[in-house]
């Protein structure tokens, strides 16, 4: 049995563009679309109602600081975030090379967002992957998982404590790795993708996975510029 | 297999689109979206006992449509996706999907909290559907056959269900980042 977790953020933060309602709609709506039979074509607003609720970036009322974090990368050397990244525009991901569903999505959307940037863009974007399951996640396996989506993205592994640490003072809470007892492994990865400014170094905004690629098309220069969208 | 259908967002994928919603919610706002999945919950349950399923002596009439497979990074780790439509008057249930270039292929379901977990079935209610896609139900597929499948390559699934007869599904190999329609 595998299992995903993604647990609530330490502190919460106020969605400017989240709205209940909408969820609260959607979630009616869908109501109608299990049980009804007239209605369920489904070529009603229901799944755009529903996207809406995940889709734009989340704007941060308190900014979060790039987390003190020195692991190692991909290519096997030690890679300080903090130094590394400092002054570029930089995505932030927690996630796992074993996850069929939700890690790799998100790290081939951006990867599909950040192909269509002006070459003077792309070269100042810098993507993080940090590995949630670092001993199975090592430097060689992240180079080969990263490298099949974008060779530029950085993977980063290393102790967990320091990972969870990182994580937790992003408010995303991972746990570390359990082997079940059928051999299979339950692994944790983060539902956010922050996103650092350039200017000052700090995510004033995030993304919860599942946001469109055309969402990352749409912010990703401002981003690289220092603007939150 | 066509191209995916216009999206009919199941009931089962209800509780995961809200719980990925839920933590960037403030806590008045959580209590919102806590009870609109509830709201979905409730209506899952209500769904699946109503009487005009079985006890109108009715059977289910199953569909599969959309179906793909994002090419996956590596080729020991990969998800599959499609939605089947029940247009029949009793509901069913996919017991498990068979492919011969995979080594292993598991139901797995995401839960409102975001959790993932392997799944024995699925239903699929009389009049409704059940639609697999990304950060909600899925399928793992381990130990592709081959390699990394290339995009425009296509696989095999053998969907088995409790009631109905298995459906055969060619299914596409799509960019990592194709999105349905709908």
């Amino acid at each position: 049995m595998r299992t995903n977790r993604t647990t609530r953020p330490a502190r919460p933060v106020r969605p400017r563009r989240l709205i209940g309602g909408a969820a609260l709609v959607a979630a009616a709506a869908l109501t109608l679309t299990a049980c009804g039979t007239s209605s369920s074509d489904g070529n009603g607003p229901v799944a755009r109602v529903s996207a809406s609720a995940t889709t734009a970036a989340v704007v941060l009322d308190q900014p979060f600081a790039k987390p003190n974090l020195v692991l190692t990368d991909s290519h096997g050397k030690p890679f300080d975030l903090v130094k590394e990244t400092a002054g570029d525009p930089t995505l932030l991901y927690f996630g796992y090379t074993h996850c069929p569903d939700v890690c790799p999505t998100t790290m081939a959307d951006i990867a599909n967002a950040r192909s269509k940037l002006p070459a003077a863009q792309r070269a100042r974007l810098k993507v993080v992957f940090v590995s949630t399951d670092p001993t199975r996640d090592t430097p060689k396996r992240l180079a080969a998982w990263l490298g099949a989506m974008d060779p530029s993205f950085i993977g980063l592994t290393g102790k967990f404590a320091a990972i969870q640490a990182a994580a937790r003072s992003l408010g995303v809470m991972v746990e570390r790795p359990v082997r079940e007892k059928d051999g299979s492994y339950s692994v944790e990865h983060g539902a956010e993708v922050f996103a650092f400014s350039p200017k000052d170094n700090r995510a004033h905004f995030l993304y919860t996975a599942g946001v469109s690629v055309r969402q990352y098309d749409q912010d990703l220069p401002e981003l690289v510029e220092g603007r939150t969208p | 297999v066509t191209r995916p259908a216009p999206a009919t967002p199941s009931a089962a994928a209800t509780p995961g689109a809200a719980g990925a919603a839920a933590p960037f919610v403030t806590p008045r706002r959580t209590t919102v979206l806590l009870a609109g999945t509830l709201l979905a919950a409730v209506a899952v349950t209500g769904c699946s006992a109503h009487p005009r399923s079985d006890a109108a002596g009715g059977k289910p009439r199953l569909s599969v449509s959309g179906a793909y497979v994002p090419q996956p990074p590596l080729a020991d780790m990969a998800a599959g996706y499609f939605t089947v439509r029940n247009t029949g008057g009793a509901g069913d249930r996919l017991t498990s999907v068979t492919s011969t270039t995979a080594s292993d292929v598991s139901l797995m379901v995401t839960k409102a909290d975001g959790s993932m977990n392997g799944v024995g079935d699925l239903p699929i209610p009389a009049g409704g559907s059940l639609r697999l896609r990304v950060g909600g139900d899925h399928l793992m597929l381990m130990g592709l056959k081959g390699g990394r499948p290339a995009v425009g390559q296509h696989l095999s699934f053998v969907l088995h269900f409790a009631r109905s007869a298995p459906i055969t599904v060619t299914v596409p190999v799509e960019p990592a980042s194709y999105q349905p329609k709908g």
